[in-house]
């Protein structure tokens, strides 16, 4: 297809886009006005089900079907990722050598990290109280492992993190997830039932089956974006490739000086 | 005009002092776009601790400690792969004058209790977050 | 008032979107990349939504960079990816 063809193909393609948008737009509600009567329920059945954080109901409770169907996207997209990034069999593998970082950037990178790791923490237990959750406090605390590495060098992030925990972790939240659900059928209700006493509402133990299934979240998403990180730090820190010109790429430039030159070259 | 939107419009200030962030970040120089991106965290922490108190929800204050928790995070992942950790006075001033002056208003106004030791937490991480995210000479000694 | 910041808020999302389709260096466009991902996380914010802001904000902060970084160091070091042979590098141009 030439450049033109393409062009005409792209402007009608964008105006029927464009006139079918605006048609819709002018369908829609008026902006942030009457509430909807879907939030009314919704919000109606989280207190009655004592979670203070109606998301969290809608995520763990009422749609927690859902969001099994979401854990589980992001459980087979990191086993795909494993599967892709493997080490293959005419890659070999070589040590990270050891980087120089400035002293006041890693002493706040380690003092940041336990922060970091509390914070996650915090979001993912407080998420049937306050914003957040299993995800969103799992991605920080994993974030909070790889300070490491902004503190220090791949090496010693490899040495506290034994990947094999961090695999069997994301599988046991998913299967926590599952397991909660079935349980629910062994009490004698549907599947992912919320069958647990609902606790006092706005207190850590509240919500009911809400609580756990958001800490299972919270397993399986630190761990699987653990094994994520760890896939592409390994392509891109220690896996070569046959051929790949010698050493490691730190040769390839000057420490700090033309780092720019090098990038704007590309 | 109520107190509410007082307070939000006060969180017009630093929202629209990203527009010529963005513009650096997208047309600078290396340098330029790291200290872009490190203001960027810094300035939408400031605005999320004053929308959440325009809005008069504590809650969203989780958002403004995660921000200043991954904000540093992200800068000194994108030194590391850029080699430049620029020394920049605009980000270590814009913190020591905007963070004080955003977050003990707040802190007057949320009077003491758990949100105030919060807010005074979140100011703490922002203020060291630039700093050491715009120290003189960390450039060197930076190698990935 | 909160309209104006919705306003401004959507303003700075569509420059920032239009800003990384603009810029072909990928080390650029994920500079950009993180604006956009927190002038969202400040849109959704104001449009009271902030389980929404802190899932876009832990994501977009540190774990999307390092990941395209990661990606971009991995295949500049592959052999032949100076002359744009390889597909994965050819589009840096």
């Amino acid at each position: 297809m030439s450049p033109r063809v393409r062009l005409w193909v792209f402007l009608v393609g964008a105006a029927g886009f464009a006139a079918l948008f605006a048609a819709a737009c002018l369908d829609l509600p008026a902006f942030g006005t009457v509430p909807h009567p879907y939030g009314v329920r919704a919000v109606h059945a989280a207190l009655s089900h004592h979670t203070a954080n109606v998301i969290a109901s809608v995520n763990f409770d009422l749609r927690a079907f859902d969001t099994l169907g979401e854990e589980s996207i992001l459980f087979s997209a990191v086993i795909g990722t494993v599967v892709l990034l493997r080490q293959a069999r005419d890659e070999h593998r070589k040590d990270p050598e050891p980087a120089t970082v400035h002293p006041p950037v890693r002493r706040f990178a380690l003092l940041t990290l336990p922060f970091a790791l509390l914070v996650g923490l915090y979001v993912i237990a407080h998420g049937q109280i306050s914003p957040g959750g299993g995800f969103q406090g799992g991605v920080v605390a994993a974030t909070a492992l790889h300070l490491l590495y902004i503190a220090a060098d791949y090496r010693a992030l490899e040495r506290v993190r034994p990947l094999t925990l961090y695999e069997i972790g994301e599988a046991a939240g998913e299967a926590a997830y599952v397991i909660t659900g079935l349980a629910a059928v062994l009490a004698g209700s549907a599947f992912l039932a919320n069958v647990l006493p609902f606790g006092t509402l706005a207190t850590l133990s509240s919500g009911g089956t809400a609580m756990v299934l958001n800490a299972a979240v919270g397993l399986e998403v630190t761990s699987g974006i653990v094994v994520l990180l760890a896939r592409f730090l390994d392509q891109a820190v220690e896996i070569e490739e046959p051929g790949e010109g010698g050493g490691s790429p730190r040769d390839t430039r000057d420490s700090g000086g033309n780092g720019d030159d090098e990038r704007e070259r590309a | 005009m109520s107190t509410s939107d007082g307070w939000l419009a006060a969180a017009l200030v630093p929202l629209l002092a990203l527009v010529p962030v963005l513009w650096r970040i997208a047309y600078g120089s290396p340098g330029d776009r790291l200290i872009g991106q490190n203001l960027t965290s810094l300035l939408a922490g400031l605005v999320l601790l004053l929308a959440a108190q325009g809005f008069h929800r504590t809650s969203y204050n989780d958002v403004a400690l995660v921000v200043s928790v991954l904000g540093p995070t992200g800068t000194l992942i994108y030194a590391r792969f850029l080699d430049v950790l620029p020394d920049s006075r605009l980000v270590r001033w814009t913190a020591l004058v905007g963070v004080p002056a955003t977050v003990l208003p707040l802190c007057v106004a949320t009077g003491p209790g758990r949100a105030m030791a919060k807010l005074l937490l979140i100011g703490v991480l922002l203020i060291a977050g630039s700093v050491v995210t715009s120290g003189r000479g960390a450039r060197e000694g930076v190698t990935a | 008032m909160t309209d104006v910041l919705i306003v401004v808020a959507l303003l700075l999302v569509a420059g920032a979107a239009t800003a990384a389709v603009l810029n072909r260096d990928p080390m650029r466009q994920a500079l950009v990349l993180s604006f956009l991902g927190l002038a969202l996380a400040l849109l959704f914010t104001f449009l009271q939504a902030p389980d929404v802001a802190l899932s876009q904000l832990a994501v977009g902060s540190a774990v999307t960079p390092l990941m395209i970084l990661l990606t971009v160091r991995k295949v500049r070091r592959r052999p032949g990816s100076g002359d744009g042979v390889d597909k994965p590098a050819g589009r840096e141009r």
